[in-house]
């Protein structure tokens, strides 16, 4: 799931932590989660069962999952994967990490449950923590760049290239100095990509639930589908706004506040999950001027059903197309490909019809 | 001033609060129909398809207020008791009600957020009686008479009717789906019809549901769920049903969730049999009765348990 993996590795070594990288997922984790979850249990859910399933079979005696308290099904996961698995009849250990919102003594005794024990005092554990969301800071701006500059690259490829050395060198990165310095250097690597500046691009949002959006099988690698395609691809859900403390979103840019104030004409109430996100981001592109929005959600999401429901009217009232896609074990990609094919064609028709407004002709075509 | 009530989802629980609170404006509440095929089929086809099917319901039931009503009263349940969150579909509820047409009466939606001890949600029901036009006095009397009403709701305990030898099944439910005779096929009756005692969330005793939700290794944080596992596992644990049907919808987010773990641990139990229903649109009559049927068949041909053993018969379970 997006940068996770990079997240997780640094996060080992950090805190010396004998991990096994799980397996990326593939039709078999699918396939596995879903004939163990309940059947109305939402993708995220049955994913990560698959993906336990795997990682249990290759060795792993410990599984490590977040928590949470609602409304979300998020918090409820970890105790039916637990119960789903013993079902199945394996031995495991399982590790819950509460966010500090739902408690903070749960949130603490989880982290200290799996750090080693070099780092027995509270001061360096804060340090260490601080440091690795920097980190994660920054390989999410890496994410952002990429999604931003592939639409409009030269040369194929050049993107992909510089955000594969930019991860290399902020993977490197430990210390504050370090990590400083990486950020530099990938921005470095980033700037010095040649851009195509007489093709004429696209801006799409991309919202949704964070799981769908992130994860490049469940989303057909949209990111990078709709670069090839020259479409600058703006998304607002990120592993490091997510986990930033005080709602800031660092990288998407508009605090929770903010993005709370866009939705306010049309969600008033946060309805857990990415919901409100969703829709407060939706308006926030609709009123910069973007092209169109991009909303994934896994079949029976909760909090993004009421997105859904609601985006319908932001996307009349405030006239940007925006295409909901529900993603679900059998999700295939032809569907979702043609329909984002239908999305690019309404977008440029629309952005030819309004240039021949800017320029007095007939928008008649 | 008519003000419109769906009868749909929360109204099954806190309608009567509602409707003694605009009695107390003065103001006159319409109440949509009972549940009908149109109005299901009005809430299919307007809601958003991917919703559940309460929900659907409930849009039938609001499009059916257009005309009827000048406002629709939709309040939205933040939460139904201390430490607990409501389905987001709640949380998003009036906003959702906005958006199903373009036509629609205004929604007021004050916050209902029972978990909330200091209830700054009544400044929310304050304005609503002020905005329908009411004086600063009467309107603070109905809402102190909301409160009453709602701590009146709340002490309400079921009955525990004593097992007299005769079937008895838990029906464990959304109050929405099983008190709603269209949207559950009459299942209540139909179970009687079969000769069985069909026994309901609300006949369950709220105390003994909160101690036994309590004893799950994780909280579970929907308030109504919280009580549903709670008197499942209270039935199972006295063995004061022979089976229990756990009745939902299709797409029902915290049903599915709350389903698996009821039916984990009450196999791990080796507890009462459980049987789940899926409610959706497209239900029919006959599916429904020969699975019931089926179901209290094998509960009588089950021999009764008594609690203490219950443990010991792992194998005789669904």
């Amino acid at each position: 799931m997006g940068n996770l993996p990079f997240i997780v590795e640094d996060l080992a070594h950090r805190f010396d932590i004998d991990y096994i990288e799980p397996p990326v997922f593939s039709e078999e984790t699918v396939r596995i989660g879903a004939s163990l979850a309940p059947e109305f249990a939402c993708l995220p859910l049955k994913a990560v069962v698959g993906t336990f399933v795997q990682a249990l079979e290759a060795g792993a005696d410990t599984l490590l999952m977040g928590g949470g308290s609602g409304p979300c099904r998020f918090g409820y996961y970890a105790e039916l994967q637990r119960r789903i698995l013993e079902k199945e009849g394996y031995r495991f250990n399982l590790i819950v990490l509460d966010p500090p919102s739902t408690s903070l003594k749960a949130a603490y005794s989880g982290l200290r449950g799996i750090v080693g024990p070099d780092v027995a005092r509270l001061g360096t554990l804060v340090r260490e923590l601080k440091r690795a969301l920097a980190k994660v800071v920054v390989f999410d701006e890496i994410e952002k760049w990429v999604l931003a500059l592939k639409g409009r690259e030269a040369e194929e490829g050049s993107v992909a290239r510089a955000a594969e050395e930019a991860r290399q060198v902020t993977s490197a990165a430990f210390t504050g100095k370090e990590i400083r310095r990486a950020r530099r250097e990938a921005q470095l690597l980033f700037e010095e990509v040649p851009l195509d500046d007489n093709r004429q691009h696209m801006r799409f949002g991309l919202v949704g639930e964070i799981f769908v959006v992130l994860e490049p099988y469940f989303n057909f690698d949209i990111g990078n589908w709709l670069g090839k395609r020259g479409v600058v691809v703006e998304r607002c859900v990120h592993i490091a706004d997510t986990v930033y403390p005080g709602g800031r979103n660092p990288i998407f840019g508009y605090s929770d506040r903010q993005v709370a104030r866009a939705a306010s004409p049309y969600l008033t109430h946060e309805v857990g999950g990415d919901g409100l996100l969703s829709v407060g981001a939706t308006a926030i592109f609709a009123s910069r001027g973007f092209d169109a929005v991009i909303h994934f959600l896994p079949f029976t999401c909760m909090p993004e059903v009421i997105a859904k429901s609601v985006l319908f009217r932001v996307s009349e009232e405030m006239g940007i197309p925006v295409l909901s896609l529900t993603i679900d074990e059998q999700t295939g990609r032809a569907g979702i490909e043609t329909r984002m094919e239908a999305l690019l064609d309404l977008a440029r028709s629309r952005r030819r019809r309004a240039c021949r407004e800017v320029a007095g002709l007939s928008v008649a075509t | 001033m008519r003000v419109g009530i769906p009868r749909a989802l929360l109204f099954h629980h806190y309608g009567d609060c509602w409707l003694s609170f605009l009695e107390a404006l003065g103001v006159e509440a319409v109440l949509s129909g009972p549940t009908s095929s149109d109005i299901v089929n009005a809430g299919v086809i307007h809601a958003d398809n991917e919703t559940c099917l309460p929900v659907k319901v409930f849009s039938g039931h609001l499009l059916e207020l257009k005309d009827n009503a000048d406002v629709i009263l939709v309040p939205r349940v933040i939460s139904q008791g201390y430490g607990t969150c409501s389905c987001p579909k709640f949380l998003g509820l009036p906003d959702m009600a906005r958006a199903l047409a373009p036509d629609l009466p205004p929604v007021l939606s004050p916050a209902m957020d029972l978990g909330d001890r200091r209830f700054l949600w009544l400044r929310d029901w304050y304005k609503v009686g002020r905005a329908l036009g009411c004086g600063r006095l009467a309107t603070a009397v109905a809402v102190r008479g909301l409160v009453e009403s709602l701590k009146a709701h709340d002490v309400e305990t079921g009955c525990e009717s004593e097992n007299d030898g005769a079937l008895s099944v838990g029906v464990a439910g959304h109050f929405y789906n099983v008190n709603d005779p269209h949207v559950s096929l009459r299942m209540l009756e139909r179970l009687q019809g079969m000769g069985a005692r069909a026994l309901t969330i609300e006949q369950s005793s709220e105390r003994e549901a909160r101690r036994q939700a309590a004893s799950l290794p994780r909280k579970v944080y929907w308030g109504f769920e919280r009580r549903l596992a709670g008197a499942v596992l209270h039935w199972s644990r006295t063995a004061s049903v022979s089976g229990i049907i756990f009745l939902t919808s299709f797409a029902c987010g915290p049903g599915s969730f709350i389903g698996a773990l009821l039916e984990d641990e009450l196999s791990r139990e080796g507890s009462v049999p459980f049987m789940t229903i899926t409610l959706d649109e497209h239900s029919a009559e006959a599916g429904l009765v020969t699975r019931l049927e089926a179901f209290t068949d094998m509960l009588r041909r089950v021999p009764a348990r008594k609690p203490a053993s219950a443990a010991l018969e792992r194998g005789a379970v669904l």
